[in-house]
């Protein structure tokens, strides 16, 4: 078990100010909700207990050793034996946010496992001012396809603050990883270091603004290499192109086993009814997770099958679009007593974890979405789970196989049908779903990644070496 | 599955080295929109692309019992919506090849022949496209490395499936026969040659890596009782 003194070296060092680039949740672990929130009102949201309207304290990192129950001996094993040609040779990891959003979530976890297995691992955090993160929030935006009018000012602040990075961070490891466009330009440091360096992309590039990633091009294919999230997200580049699937950390408040005592009373809380089925979205109140869709394919199997629909998320409080979004779904479930609207704060990564182990069936019913890490969530837990087929979503729900793909609110309210009147085949996709999730979407299948990835690049540093 | 009735004749020479291999996913430069476009790539795309949508999709998904035999079958279906064609291209047996070069021309002509006998399925765009891609390859040792027979009942128990893909499917492009080797040790160093070849005739198609290894422990379990 480690100390809190002991994880604190962990996070990534910074200097000067930072501010989040991806409009995550900076500071809300020390955040607490608006006791407004915890006062229902509507007939369909309820009100929140008390136990979640403070930020829980951090958890401790799990050790490797941790996972041995979960992917077995010889998985940990073959982790060991990737690391130990490495041992001694560093990694330096780079991103533009300690706290807040999925990369930092991830590295938070990444970095403790590779320096665990003696591969050390440094994380630093680029510093820029609001300029900096305007600029590049717009990037970000226009990387994923919004109209964006790239000037020269927001050019010269992008390269200005790379610079002033580049001058500030050394690059003294062997691995040099740089996370998303923020800290793209850093690549100019290359040079100066003996290092493989890699750009790992989080971010979906399969429709950019052209004007944005002609300007970001030049600095990509300087790299050894790109990673990309999935292969429909990658670009045509001059460079080896690598997939690293997202990840979901098993022994995380979100996804770790809970004894059923302790789903129930998550559930007796909110009042969610056990005894019957429970159909369950967990998402933003955003329009691309399509809520309103969910409410109505809902409202459609119910005409055939008993059931509840639980909507568990967050973003209307702090956002006026996710406000109006869960109005929207408030006025589609009306008086409907079966449906609950759970607005939840940020950090109620555990109380999540109990709904979705509380459900029958899952819904991830998206018209657009990244990879989709809610699904991977509900697979996990073998829920059979109901997606749409965009994004990152059907690499992991193998139609009939690991999950159910649709593309309507009519096929979403078959399967939702289907699944609960038909509890052999929905156990078995949920099984095959869980297991897919083991194989592939596992943080220590992310850390075996990194490690083969670094073998790989060593191994061709030193075959150029022998060339010259 | 039926287990051969005969017992070891003699001691191994030499130890089953359990090794076990881990794969990274590289993302190809080609893909397809239809199939006309997936029969050029299969013609043109390098071989540890064929490689990797047969061969090492089945370790990739070890668990799924039916339904899922390649990714060129896979595609045809659910994106091309053609179910005889996938129907067809899931049929091939990746264990029926010993090189990556016969594997690549079933699979061209089966589409070949299927594009001559529905010329206008060919440009039809795909509900997403085929993305061709390819794994680099790291073989790494286990802890396990027996010299009797009950030792290697004891290491084919624990380790991972990926070691069970590694020696019994993707064997047979390394030892260019069609065997696997489990076979090849039972059959050399310790006289089964029964039961090496009713390990090779397990289904690889209706079972999950785990039921492969329970059916070949149970067949060398057999074998020592």
């Amino acid at each position: 078990m480690k100390t809190e003194d002991q994880r604190a070296t962990m996070n990534p060092s910074t200097t000067g100010s930072q501010t989040p680039a991806d409009g995550g949740h900076t500071g809300a672990r020390t955040a607490s909700v608006d006791p407004a929130r915890g006062a229902p009102s509507g007939r369909n949201i309820r009100a929140l207990p008390a136990s979640v309207l403070t930020p829980p304290p951090p958890a401790p990192s799990p050790r490797l050793d941790d996972y041995r129950d979960i992917i077995g001996q010889a998985q940990v094993d073959a982790l060991r034996f990737l690391a130990r040609d490495l041992k001694k040779k560093s990694i330096k990891m780079v991103n533009s946010t300690a706290v807040g959003g999925g990369v930092a979530e991830m590295l938070n976890r990444l970095v403790p496992l590779l320096s665990e297995l003696e591969v050390p691992t440094h994380w630093d955090v680029i510093t820029g001012g609001n300029d900096f993160f305007e600029v590049t929030k717009a990037f970000h935006n226009a990387l994923h396809g919004s109209r964006y009018e790239l000037t020269k000012a927001a050019q010269e602040i992008f390269l200005n603050y790379n610079e002033q990075n580049r001058e500030r961070l050394q690059f003294e490891e062997e691995l040099v990883v740089i996370h998303d466009p923020q800290p793209v330009g850093l690549i100019r440091s290359r040079d100066k270091s003996s290092a493989s360096w890699v750009w790992r992309c989080h971010i979906d590039l399969s429709n950019p603004d052209e004007r944005v990633w002609e300007f970001l091009r030049p600095f990509v294919e300087q790299y050894d290499a790109a990673i990309f999230s999935s292969a429909s997200f990658a670009r045509q580049l001059p460079i080896p192109q690598y997939l690293f699937y997202p990840c979901i950390d098993p022994l995380s408040e979100k996804n770790k086993d809970l004894p059923d005592s302790v789903v129930q009373k998550v559930c007796d809380e909110f009042g969610i009814d056990r005894r019957r089925p429970i159909v369950t979205q967990v998402s933003r109140f955003d329009r691309l997770k399509d809520p309103v869709g969910v409410v109505h394919a809902y409202k459609l199997a119910k005409k055939y099958v008993d059931c509840q629909l639980v909507l568990a998320g967050g973003g209307a409080s702090d956002d006026p679009e996710g406000a109006a979004v869960l109005q929207e779904v408030k006025e589609a479930a009306g008086s409907d007593p079966d449906i609950i609207i759970l607005d939840l704060p940020p950090w109620c990564a555990f109380e999540i974890n109990a709904i979705q182990r509380a459900s029958t069936i899952v819904v991830q019913k998206s018209i657009k979405e990244g990879f989709g890490l809610t699904v991977t969530e509900a697979l996990w837990k073998g829920k059979p789970t109901i997606a749409g087929s965009v994004g990152g979503i059907p690499n992991q729900i193998i139609h009939k196989l690991t999950g159910v793909l649709v593309h309507s609110v009519e096929g979403c309210a078959f399967q939702i049908r289907y699944l609960l009147t038909h509890p052999d085949f929905a156990r078995r996709i949920g099984a095959s779903g869980r297991e897919h999730v083991k194989e592939n979407f596992l943080m220590t299948t992310n850390v075996k990644r990194w490690l083969l990835l670094f073998r790989i690049l060593e191994e061709s540093k030193a075959a150029r070496g022998a060339g010259r | 599955m039926p287990v051969a009735d005969e017992q070891p004749v003699r001691h191994p020479n030499k130890p089953f080295y359990f090794n076990t291999s881990e794969n990274l996913l590289r993302i190809g430069r080609q893909k397809a929109t239809n199939l006309s476009e997936l029969w050029q790539g299969l013609q043109t795309c390098p071989d540890d692309s064929i490689f990797q949508h047969t061969f090492r999709t089945l370790q990739e998904h070890h668990f799924i019992r039916q339904g899922f035999s390649n990714d060129f079958a896979h595609w045809c279906l659910f994106a091309c919506n053609e179910p005889v064609l996938a129907e067809q291209l899931a049929s091939v047996d990746v264990r029926e090849f010993t090189a990556i070069e016969g594997l690549r021309r079933r699979m061209v002509g089966i589409v070949d022949e299927f594009l001559q006998q529905h010329p206008q399925s060919g440009a039809r765009v795909a509900y997403e496209p085929f993305y061709f891609c390819a794994s680099s390859i790291v073989v790494l040792p286990t802890q396990f490395a027996p010299d009797t027979l009950r030792g290697f009942v004891d290491g084919l128990r624990h380790v991972s499936v990926h070691s069970i893909h590694h020696h019994f499917i993707e064997a047979r492009l390394r030892l260019h026969r069609m065997s696997n080797d489990f076979s090849n040790w039972l059959e050399q160093e310790v006289g089964l040659k029964q039961s090496a070849e009713s390990i090779e005739r397990i289904d690889i198609y209706t079972n999950t890596m785990e039921g492969v290894r329970q059916q070949i422990a149970n067949i060398v379990e057999h074998a020592l009782n």
